[in-house]
């Protein structure tokens, strides 16, 4: 009885899953064995060629980017997100409402809306080139470098970093910090040694989930980054849509799909053993 | 502590200066995107209000689509959370992981997968293709804010109502339902967002038929246009805001995320 219920009130659920991701994601991983031919995109003779691809410098170089990129977005994160996370986990006034939802709120917003802010502020004839015009420094690309791109993805991604670090900060007990501070703790000897180890389940989920976010981004880069920067997510809308070398796009995404589910599967283990020490959010 | 507060202070300014940037902007009598605008004009809204194109992505595709995928999304993942809490006892991490699976694959990579799977498929690229993309997003999102507005109603309740006579249906009908009902109509509009606000999946699965209106300032942006995308994406910015609003009025926000 409990179980013919059980599978009738998942069953819809699971046919979504099945439908639209399990088998979709089942011909990704076949295609990208799949051999390529120019005129019927791919044929079913299995190769490796597709993943040896990948040892081509050019390839590697765009690899290479992509965990940089994923790497400073992830530091950038954790250094303006723990300062947020502390005031917000120490708040207590009313105002707290309020600055959660102007947290989640761009967070909810569509990212090419944020991006295109970034390219008014960024842009050859943005803001801040026009700033330094009226000091009489000409014009300047700040756009199509990786630190473009950096900014743009940390604006993104900063609210992952600082929810999951709050809910950690949050079960620390005032208490001990009084405690640290009383046995004369300074104000640094008290994050190195207090709040950083009893916050780092927080600190490495929101890690794990703003880099594994940030390796998979293709309007940012393509946007702010332009021909100059190139990410693996790039390279996957490419050979979707123009090469049409579904083989080979395939081959990639399923590169970037080991990558961020074994990043991800770290995130909620972390998460589970944050959620068993204290209620997460 | 004031020099922290102070910090989070220029943080929050970091973070929302994309969005502020683009509602001033979008004021701009001028089409040259400056800061602060020189004037103030709403020539930009009568642009978007009058465009075949932008009313098309927004009304035709975008709203019809978010509002399809949040009754859909809000029913399938209800349902869900349902037998993950009240009912499976075996097998039940198993599920709950497997709800949650669509979170761990990269937006993108679906989109993708989307793309190959509908063009193998031979179904064209149309609007029902983007409501299914759009329902691997936001159910995960339903059957978490869902399950959390069921793990607070104290099941002792529909026991009582069932000594008092009510079957079991009657009993989840008229007692838990009503109790979950601030968690239901919150999912729904995390789902409606998550669809209205979603690029990844659209950029590969809209045809030329269903350009969303992300999509749609898209590639605005990369034909570098006028400031009518300003007030098309100030337009969302605050319809976003709103939503957020009720939901944060009626349920914790931080649950679903």
């Amino acid at each position: 009885m409990h179980g013919r219920l059980a599978f009738a009130l998942l069953s819809p659920g699971l046919a979504v899953l099945v439908a639209f991701l399990i088998v979709p994601l089942a011909m990704i991983v076949v295609i990208s064995v799949f051999t390529y031919s120019p005129t019927r995109i791919w044929v079913p003779l299995l190769t490796a060629e597709n993943y040896g691809k990948f040892f081509h410098p050019y390839y590697l170089g765009v690899t290479w980017t992509t965990v940089k990129v994923g790497l400073l977005t992830t530091l950038a994160c954790a250094v303006l997100g723990y300062p947020l996370a502390y005031v917000l986990a120490r708040m207590r006034s009313r105002w707290l409402g309020l600055c959660l939802f102007l947290l989640v709120t761009p967070l909810m917003v569509s990212s090419v809306i944020r991006i295109f802010g970034w390219l008014v502020i960024l842009g050859k004839k943005g803001i801040v080139n026009a700033a330094l015009a009226a000091a009489g420094l000409g014009g300047f690309d700040l756009l199509h470098n990786v630190t473009a791109v950096v900014i743009g993805l940390t604006e993104l991604l900063l609210p992952f970093m600082v929810l999951p670090l709050m809910a950690s900060i949050e079960n620390i007990p005032r208490a001990v910090e009084e405690a640290a501070r009383n046995l004369g703790a300074n104000p640094f000897q008290l994050f190195r040694r207090v709040l950083l180890p009893l916050s780092l389940p927080g600190l490495v989920s929101g890690s794990l989930l703003v880099y594994s976010v940030a390796i998979s981004a293709l309007v940012t880069p393509a946007l702010m980054g332009g021909r100059k920067v190139r990410m693996l997510g790039n390279l996957v809308y490419d050979e979707v849509l123009t090469s049409l070398n579904w083989p080979f796009a395939a081959s990639i995404a399923v590169v970037l799909l080991v990558f961020t589910v074994a990043v991800m599967v770290a995130y909620l283990r972390t998460l589970r053993a944050l959620s068993r020490r204290g209620g997460m959010a | 502590m004031k020099i922290l507060v102070a910090l989070a202070v220029l943080i929050y300014l970091f973070l929302l200066a994309p969005l502020l940037i683009v509602v001033a902007v979008s004021f701009d009598p001028t089409d040259g995107f400056r800061f602060p605008p020189p004037g103030f004009s709403l020539r930009w809204y009568v642009a978007f209000f009058t465009s075949e194109t932008f009313m098309r992505a927004f009304f035709r595709v975008s709203l019809l689509v978010a509002l399809t995928v949040s009754v859909l999304a809000t029913v399938i993942g209800g349902l869900a959370a349902v037998g993950l809490v009240r009912v499976l006892t075996r097998g039940r991490t198993l599920m709950e992981t497997l709800f949650l699976t669509p979170i761990v694959v990269p937006e993108i990579l679906l989109g993708a997968a989307l793309f190959l799977y509908y063009s193998r498929l031979k179904i064209s690229t149309s609007v029902a293709g983007l409501v299914a993309g759009h329902l691997l997003l936001a159910i995960p999102y339903v059957v978490r804010t869902v399950s959390a507005g069921l793990v607070g109603v104290d099941r002792s309740l529909e026991e009582a109502a069932m000594s008092l006579g009510a079957s079991r249906a009657q009993a989840f009908w008229k007692v838990t339902l009503p109790l979950i009902r601030s968690s239901l109509l919150s999912a729904a509009i995390f789902a409606f967002i998550v669809s209205f606000s979603d690029i990844n999946i659209a950029l590969f699965v809209a045809g030329p038929e269903s350009v969303t209106l992300p999509v749609h300032v898209f590639s605005q942006i990369v034909w570098q246009a006028d400031p009518t995308i300003a007030a098309a994406s100030t337009l969302q910015i605050l319809l976003i805001a709103a939503l957020l609003a009720i939901a944060q009025h009626m349920f914790r926000l931080r649950v679903a995320l």
